[in-house]
């Protein structure tokens, strides 16, 4: 960190007398305890507060929906029954189809950014800088910049139309992922892997047996986000994918097109969509807010 | 590419051990060879070239210069940058002011601290599509739950994502509800701040605001300068929640066989990826759609280097 | 080194170029694919989606199946233009495709998207003498023939009777205006309760293309550029359809249009009784029929604007199309298919009756199976009257309705035009430009 100046390398800060002659410190201290706790609890509310009004929605009867009452009148359970098996149950087709995007994408992501950002962290060579700035380079652009080529491709290929365009890719390095496992190698110190070198392990047996279990933090992070990533993407699936394989993103926004006024199916179907990254939240919350922090505050 | 195929510094080692280096450096980095050369370099020197061809998928005709003409008497892609523009100068940097007072606020909290974490955090991962479609309800005018309530109190809230001029607004809003991501890295920033430094300063009688001029925010700049450029990128490719936006609100315009023009209403929330979609691949003018996305590379990789010029250590300590 | 960079270069651009040129697969002549006989199956794309009309298609198919039982049909709703294009272009089209509006017709013949009929047409000696001149105009372009008609639709004023409160329907632009005003009922703050006809391009199917045809509009003048500002019937137009507006209030109007039901649903305020005359399709009588059988309602002619009294009776025509997929895996099935349901009188008067929609070959229009409602006589009498019209085709499709409809919707009727010419005049440049860069 650079530019870190502490107070005591200034002059002390002058013409500000202490007034806390009227009420004391500590009743000072409360008002200020109180305030903050009253603004982050007005602010949960209000970040829940989409939330619940989703669910309020979800459960209240097509008409009602209409008026912006905010209590559902009569409870309508079964509106997330028909969320789902509206159209034929097109809807567990997408869920179907997000789950096969997702798995596929991370397990594949896996096998192939861990070795390159094993490279990048241990292996000395030249031409490491330059790929890591590459890596960093890729991460960065924006993806629709080399859509137009690559879409051409895979239509010359006839795999438009199906997952495989977002699916393959994964098999050649993620990125982000090679990023940010990259990060986490580095900060392991080289004498663990140079204590099983020493006990005759070779290179890939060192990496699957001394230094990724160590990083496991780092792998399930990168694990999760890439599953986030295709459960939430909607670009990439917009550009590809026909009816039949399109993903929950992709079917939810024609979901409100398709049920025009009837906004209670529309947002139990939402819900539907959220719940499982809630619940994944929730389990998996510590790796998540490991992870982000690895993403910018480890420069 | 070849530079990572040589081995390290010329020293006296024996050939066989620096080639059986070179391949394993090659085995482990092959994935990403492989990848970054038909993911990346192949499609952006295809998308140099395509941009000087008419190319609807069907058929090829190179036309010389013209797309690159047409950028600039394309009236969406004008009104495109404007908007990508608006949402760079407002909405980054209210993400960062917001995220910073956010986590600040958490940071004070010792009692239910990670609660509140989780709840702040929470919408950042909410799937864009689902939670554009929900803000769009809710914020919607006459069937909108928020507007009832703030009905009865009396306030008279605008008509959101159907009027130009409060759609970008709006569109702000939804994106400092998903403030996770800023948030968390800033937090981690400030608890990173030394204890000592503001035991210091307290000692010296230094306010609240004279410590968080002097202390913090020198401390935390680097990290705040990363969420600005990696703001100013991510929104360079801002596209979901507009597109998503301008469909749920428009709903009852939309029927099979009719198209509308972009960026409803009115072209407020047409943003530069949109152009290009729209473009590549609802018109098929996939020649221009590729001048649009040297564009994009271009704003972009500027940003990009400013980031890496923060990065550059990494690689140096061989 | 500079001969090993240019072989680089030559050894790139040729990969580059095998890649562009091999894009969706060549076109297929008349008798590629598996035989008609061969047991198969093939995908119908189409646009329908209310219950009903997916079920007269359906029906409308049943002959087809009874005829040709190695052929499974399988039939996907919903679809639009976007979804053909894409399909067809990822090289992993359905073998059939219909589109609800003839504006891509230029797009998808040019481009070759959609397969020339010619010699499948030529090979089976089909008479294009049996569809009507305008319906033989519109599907096609510039020679290719690459869609045939698939029932038709055209367009007249709707008139509920209750709220004409013993008026008769208008024949010219001013009566139209006169009555929209007398029959509107407003809220005491001035919103309005029951509109007597909404000007506004926002209201379902009173877009330019609709309604700027009673002002003798040239869509695109002859060298098919952009005619907006040189053709005065559409100043015309857009200065009669902006003054009802403001009588109403520009607000007044949003908020209306806004809270108005769904078009295809029986919210549809025509249906509601909260609108007393619209200009509407054909198939809002089928509608009316099943989701609003009380209301009692007339149709006639639209309105023409009070210097073209001699066209009355004429109106907006366009037809569903339907066509074969370049890249289509059963071509000959494929036009089995096409040519049983365009050209079998039969399956054509099955499917209007089904669908309320206008039949689209002569000896179909005068069958006397066709059974629906008398206000239907309107639309077939619009449909051969020789002052219909419809649009032309071009390369980027429905681009200049698309912007003119922008045009009218986000500029003119908030009032954000101060100069109208010099408004037109902009948006024929911008119309042009995206036809040239199209390649038009």
């Amino acid at each position: 960190m650079t530019g870190t100046t502490t107070l005591a390398a200034r002059p002390p800060a002058v013409g500000s007398p202490p007034r806390a002659t009227v009420r004391g410190p500590r009743g000072r201290r409360l008002l200020y305890w109180t305030a903050t706790h009253a603004i982050a609890i007005a602010m949960a509310i209000m970040f829940l507060a989409p939330l619940v009004f989703m669910f309020l929605t979800a459960v209240m009867s097509a008409n009602q929906t209409l008026t912006g009452a905010l209590w559902p009148s009569s409870w309508h359970w079964e509106n997330f029954g028909k969320a789902l098996t509206t159209d034929d149950g097109v809807m567990l087709r997408w869920l179907l189809n997000t789950l096969v995007y997702a798995v596929l994408a991370t397990v594949f992501m896996l096998i192939s950014s861990v070795p390159v950002a094993y490279a990048l962290a241990r292996f000395r060579f030249r031409g490491r800088k330059t790929a890591f700035v590459l890596v960093i380079t890729t991460m960065m652009l924006p993806p629709q910049v080399t859509i137009v080529p690559m879409y051409i491709v895979w239509a010359r290929f006839h795999l438009t139309g199906t997952l495989w365009p977002l699916i393959i890719p994964m098999l050649f390095g993620d990125a982000f992922s090679i990023f940010l496992l990259r990060q986490f190698l580095v900060t392991i110190p080289r004498e663990y892997a140079d204590a099983a070198r020493v006990d005759g392990c070779g290179e890939v047996r060192t990496m699957l047996r001394v230094i990724l279990p160590m990083a496991r933090p780092a792998i399930a992070a990168v694990a999760l986000f890439q599953f986030f990533y295709a459960w939430n993407d909607y670009f990439g699936p917009l550009i590809y994918t026909k009816p039949q394989t399109w993903t929950l993103a992709v079917g939810l926004s024609t979901f409100r097109a398709a049920h025009h006024v009837e906004w209670n199916l529309t947002m139990a179907a939402t819900l539907l969509t959220v719940l499982p990254v809630i619940i994944v939240f929730f389990l998996a919350q510590r790796v998540f807010i490991q992870g982000v922090t690895l993403t910018g505050v480890k420069g | 590419m070849a530079a990572v195929l040589t081995a390290g510094p010329a020293t006296v080692v024996a050939t066989r051990a620096r080639r059986r280096h070179r391949i394993r450096v090659l085995a482990f980095m092959s994935p990403w060879l492989i990848g970054f050369s038909f993911f990346f370099a192949y499609p952006l020197a295809a998308t140099v070239y395509f941009s000087f061809f008419r190319y609807n998928l069907f058929q090829l005709r190179p036309v010389g210069l013209t797309n690159y003409r047409f950028l600039f008497k394309d009236p969406y892609a004008w009104t495109a940058i404007k908007n990508t523009l608006w949402l760079v100068v407002v909405m980054v940097p209210s993400r960062v002011l917001f995220g910073l007072g956010l986590a600040q606020l958490l940071a004070k909290i010792k009692r239910g601290g990670n609660l509140l974490r989780a709840i702040f955090y929470l919408p950042f991962l909410i799937p864009p599509v689902a939670a554009t479609v929900a803000f769009v309800f809710v914020v919607n005018p006459g069937t909108g739950p928020i507007n009832g309530i703030a009905a009865k109190i009396g306030i008279h809230l605008p008509d959101w994502f159907n009027d130009p001029a409060w759609t970008k607004p709006g569109l702000t809003l939804l994106a400092l509800w998903g403030i996770g991501d800023v948030m968390i890295i800033l937090l981690a920033a400030l608890l990173d701040v030394p204890k000592t430094l503001y035991e210091a300063a307290a000692i010296d009688g230094a306010n609240a605001w004279q410590q968080f001029r002097r202390i913090t925010l020198p401390t935390i700049s680097p990290v705040l300068m990363f969420s600005v450029v990696t703001g100013v990128i991510q929104t360079l490719q801002y596209f979901t929640q507009a597109m998503v936006a301008a469909n749920a609100s428009q709903g009852n315009a939309d029927q099979a066989g009719t198209t509308t023009a972009p960026g409803y209403p009115d072209g407020a929330s047409l943003t530069f990826p949109q152009t290009l979609y729209n473009e590549g691949f609802q018109q098929f003018n996939m020649g221009y759609a590729c001048v649009l996305a040297l564009v994009l590379f271009a704003v972009a990789m500027v940003f990009t280097l400013i980031l890496l010029r923060r990065f550059h250590a990494f690689g140096d300590d061989d | 080194m500079f001969r090993r960079h240019r072989r680089l270069v030559t050894a790139l651009t040729a990969t580059l170029l095998a890649t562009a040129c091999t894009a969706g697969g060549g076109g297929s002549p008349a008798d590629s694919g598996p035989k008609a006989e061969a047991p198969q199956t093939i995908e119908v794309w189409h646009g329908w989606s209310a219950p009903h009309e997916v079920k007269a298609f359906d029906d409308a198919v049943a002959g087809f199946r009874r005829l040709h039982p190695n052929i499974t049909v399988k039939l996907v709703k919903g679809q639009d233009d976007t979804k053909i294009l894409n399909a067809v272009r990822g090289g992993n089209p359905p073998d059939v495709v219909s589109s609800f509006s003839t504006n891509n017709v230029g797009q998808f013949c040019s481009s070759g998207a959609l397969q020339d009929l010619t010699p499948f047409l030529q090979k089976d000696n089909v008479d294009l003498g049996i569809f009507p001149q305008a319906v033989q105009t519109y599907t096609q372009y510039k020679g290719a023939r690459c869609t045939l008609p698939l029932l038709a639709d055209d367009y007249a004023l709707y008139t509920n009777k209750a709220l004409m409160k013993g008026e008769q329907p208008p024949k010219t632009i001013s009566e139209l205006t006169a009555l929209a005003k007398k029959l509107t009922v407003r809220n005491p703050d001035g919103s309005i309760k029951v509109a007597g006809f909404l000007p506004s391009d926002t209201y379902y199917e009173h877009v330019p293309e609709h309604i700027a045809p009673s002002f003798g509009v040239t869509w695109l003048n002859a060298q098919g550029r952009a005619n907006f500002a040189s053709d005065p019937g559409f100043t015309k137009y857009l200065r009669w359809q902006k003054s009802l507006l403001d009588w109403y209030g520009y607000d007044n109007v949003k908020k209306f249009v806004h809270s108005m039901g769904q078009e295809f649903e029986a919210s549809n305020p025509f249906e509601k009784g909260k609108v007393a005359m619209a200009v509407d399709g054909e198939w809002r009588v089928k509608f009316l029929q099943q989701e609003a059988p009380k209301v009692q309602y007339a149709t006639t002619p639209v309105p023409v604007n009070d210097d073209r009294q001699t066209t009355y009776g004429g109106g907006f025509v366009t037809g569903t199309v339907i066509g074969i997929p370049r890249g289509a895996r059963h071509p000959q099935a494929s036009w089995e298919f096409v040519k049983y349901m365009t050209t079998n009188t039969d399956a054509l008067v099955t499917f209007a009756n089904g669908l309320g929609n206008v039949p689209s070959t002569i000896p179909a229009l005068s069958s006397p199976k066709l059974t629906l409602p008398p206000q239907f006589q309107t639309f077939l009498d619009v449909f051969k009257n020789p002052n219909s019209t419809t649009i032309p085709s071009t390369v980027n499709g429905g681009d200049f309705i698309v912007k003119f409809q922008s045009f009218v919707q986000d500029q003119w009727e908030p009032g954000k035009v101060s100069d109208l010419h010099q408004g037109l005049t902009k948006l024929d440049t911008q119309v042009d430009n995206a036809l040239k860069l199209a390649g038009g």
